[in-house]
């Protein structure tokens, strides 16, 4: 009985063109233009290398802090390098610029740093904040050098090696830039935060299949489920057999977004796949719960218990980040009781927890809410279909 | 009866008014799940859907979904699947609802073979003349009331009248009509310009001092026939001419 009630419900849901679309093809498609829409974003986003001259004056030559910084920003081995620097005269530096060569110069004058440009655009104002940014930096390294020697003069030592103190703030100083620079690699990218919402979203739709489930097999709900009800079978066993089914075609679901957004759209789920997928079979199952629990408490038809299903689900990934990730931080920061019962931000935040701790404690936090949800699910789903009695012979 | 009197429900077949297939199987398919419910040996099985298939006349639509099938085969779908299992006992609500002519009686001519073939059924409907054809004892109800219970024959003889006489004659004047009305045992009398309807009380001649007195006045007339009363003036007798909701 369970597997021929299993076999044919898997038959009738993959056969459905409605559940089709919005279980395996919807979160394709928005994956498709996800894909487009934010590689775009992020391509544009890219700087590209900055053409730039500096007046290579006896001031120049011994400001070390000018000096090295410019030469690290210029370095063409380096992934983030900034500018295409070329030391000129002041003369040449004024005629590249006249013939549009440079986006401007750097011309430093008693300690002061100008920055000579024609225009104002988005390469003028890199080149001035970076500067402004070194002189800031110059003068930090300056009070904390004079610092260092009158502490040492304090405690009696009077031969002070200037140029070991200066060396070593500044080797402090680019190692705090390189810290900062390793923590803004762990961003994620807004492609990779769609696909994470994506996922989600993908999850809860799984319980349409789980609404479907229980509307076939309950004679309150469907001709088929009076069709059913009169036969000699347990309606426990049958729904739980189209239960079954439903996240058999849940996971397929998933495994083609997984597959598809790897192979074709060559998204990078980084080395922790396998967790990832862990957490897309326990979102499954809690979108699932979900599908039971409206399916078995709402009295409407089943177009409109799906109209219901989707609309929770997108609101969930709305609040989870989907459409912008800020909406996601003010939950968090002024309701984060809606973002702890939200299933979606359970499984994004499982996610994210993946990229940004070193731990996975989070991540089982969010696998251990996203389980309590489901099962509370599937409690009042029980207690629901418990209270339904129809009339007797 | 329980939820769980399985060994009762196996028993029983129903085949509601509204069509209770799934559209995404065939045939076939649908009338194996729910056969399936009721017997688990796939060879019987499979015998007993092949036995449905040729009872409701389905056998080159198999492969067919329900959305490719007109009305009057859904109809029969309907009946096959509640059927395939071979019930003793089988209620059959309006089966032949909006279907039409032809598969109205395939459907009435499975539903005999069924009975015949020993299966008990109760068979709900509106339309009086199906009931003639295949139903040993009426019950007519109103309301939640059982107003009569019988044999067609028994719930006949609940009428009030006892004959109803056909005539077709054009532009018969209007003191005619009168003076038929003042015949013996007449108790209704209705002309539409072509026919003239005349229901009799009682009594078995009433068709031949009907000639008799038309000959008299040199009545033209094309046609004129007697009937007995059918279960559909009973119903209407018993439940009134009055319109439903």
């Amino acid at each position: 009985m369970f597997i021929h009630n299993l076999k044919y419900a898997i038959k009738t849901l993959f056969r459905d063109k409605m559940l089709i679309f919005w279980t395996f093809a919807f979160p394709i498609i928005l994956g498709t233009f996800f894909n487009m829409a934010f590689s775009n974003i992020e391509n544009s986003e890219k700087l590209e290398i900055i053409d730039i001259a500096i007046v290579n004056n006896e001031e120049f030559k011994n400001n070390e802090i000018y000096k090295d910084t410019f030469k690290t920003l210029s370095d063409e081995n380096s992934e983030d390098r900034l500018f295409n620097t070329q030391y000129v005269t002041e003369e040449k530096a004024k005629e590249l610029l006249e013939n549009d060569e440079i986006s401007g110069y750097l011309l430093l004058e008693n300690e002061t740093p100008k920055i000579i440009v024609t225009t104002s655009g988005i390469n003028e104002t890199i080149l001035k904040t970076v500067t402004e940014e070194i002189t800031q930096t110059s003068e930090i390294v300056k009070s904390i050098s004079e610092s260092e020697i009158k502490k040492q003069m304090a405690a009696g030592n009077y031969k002070i090696d200037y140029e070991k103190i200066y060396k070593e703030i500044i080797e402090k100083t680019q190692k705090e830039e390189a810290k900062i620079t390793n923590i803004s690699n762990k961003n994620l990218s807004y492609t990779m935060i769609e696909f994470y919402t994506l996922i989600s979203m993908a999850c809860l739709y799984g319980g349409i299949l789980g609404m479907v489930a229980i509307n076939q097999n309950l004679a309150n709900m469907s001709n088929n489920g009076k069709r059913i009800s009169v036969a000699p079978t347990s309606k426990g066993k049958v729904i739980f057999s189209s239960v079954i089914a439903s996240y058999i075609a849940q996971i397929i679901g998933l495994s083609l977004l997984f597959i598809y957004t790897i192979f074709v759209l060559k998204v990078d789920y980084g080395t922790n796949l396998p967790l990832v997928i862990l957490l897309g079979m326990v979102g499954s199952f809690a979108g699932l719960s979900m599908g039971l629990a409206v399916g078995t408490v709402l009295k409407a038809n089943e177009g409109m218990k799906t109209g219901i299903l989707i609309s929770i689900t997108m609101l969930g990934c709305f609040l989870s980040g989907m459409m912008g990730i800020t909406m996601k931080y003010i939950i968090d920061k002024n309701v984060p009781i809606i973002n702890k019962l939200n299933p979606a931000s359970m499984i994004t935040d499982g996610l994210y927890s993946l990229y940004y701790y070193d731990t996975l404690d989070r991540y089982f936090f969010n696998i251990t809410s996203l389980l309590i949800f489901a099962f509370v699910m599937i409690g009042i789903s029980i207690f629901s279909l418990r209270r339904q009695k129809f009339e007797k012979l | 009866m329980q939820p769980d009197s399985y060994d009762i429900k196996a028993k029983i077949g129903v085949i509601f008014q509204e069509v209770a297939v799934f559209q995404e199987l065939t045939v076939y398919e649908n009338i194996d799940y729910f056969c399936g419910l009721y017997i688990k040996d796939k060879n019987k099985r499979k015998q007993y859907i092949e036995d449905a298939i040729q009872l409701v006349g389905l056998e080159e639509f198999k492969k067919f979904y329900p959305k490719q099938l007109s009305g009057g085969l859904l109809r029969r779908l309907n009946i096959a699947c509640g059927i395939a299992h071979k019930p003793e006992l089988i209620f059959l609500d309006e089966p032949t609802v909006a279907v039409d002519p032809q598969s109205r009686n395939n459907i009435l001519d499975g539903i005999k073979k069924l009975r015949d073939n020993g299966a008990t059924i109760v068979y709900t409907t509106h339309y009086m003349e199906e009931v003639e054809i295949i139903c040993d004892r009426v019950i007519i109800l109103d309301k939640g009331k059982i107003l009569a219970n019988g044999t067609t024959d028994e719930l006949k003889e609940l009428a009030k009248i006892e004959e109803k006489v056909t005539v077709e004659v054009n532009n018969l004047e209007e003191k005619y009509i009168e003076q038929i009305k003042k015949l013996e045992n007449v108790d209704e009398v209705t002309y539409n310009g072509n026919t003239l309807l005349i229901t009799y009380k009682k009594g078995k001649n009433n068709l031949v001092e009907l000639i008799d007195y038309m000959k008299e006045e040199n009545i033209k007339y094309n046609k004129i026939y007697s009937e007995r009363p059918t279960l559909n003036d009973v119903f209407l007798e018993l439940t009134g001419k009055g319109l439903r909701d």
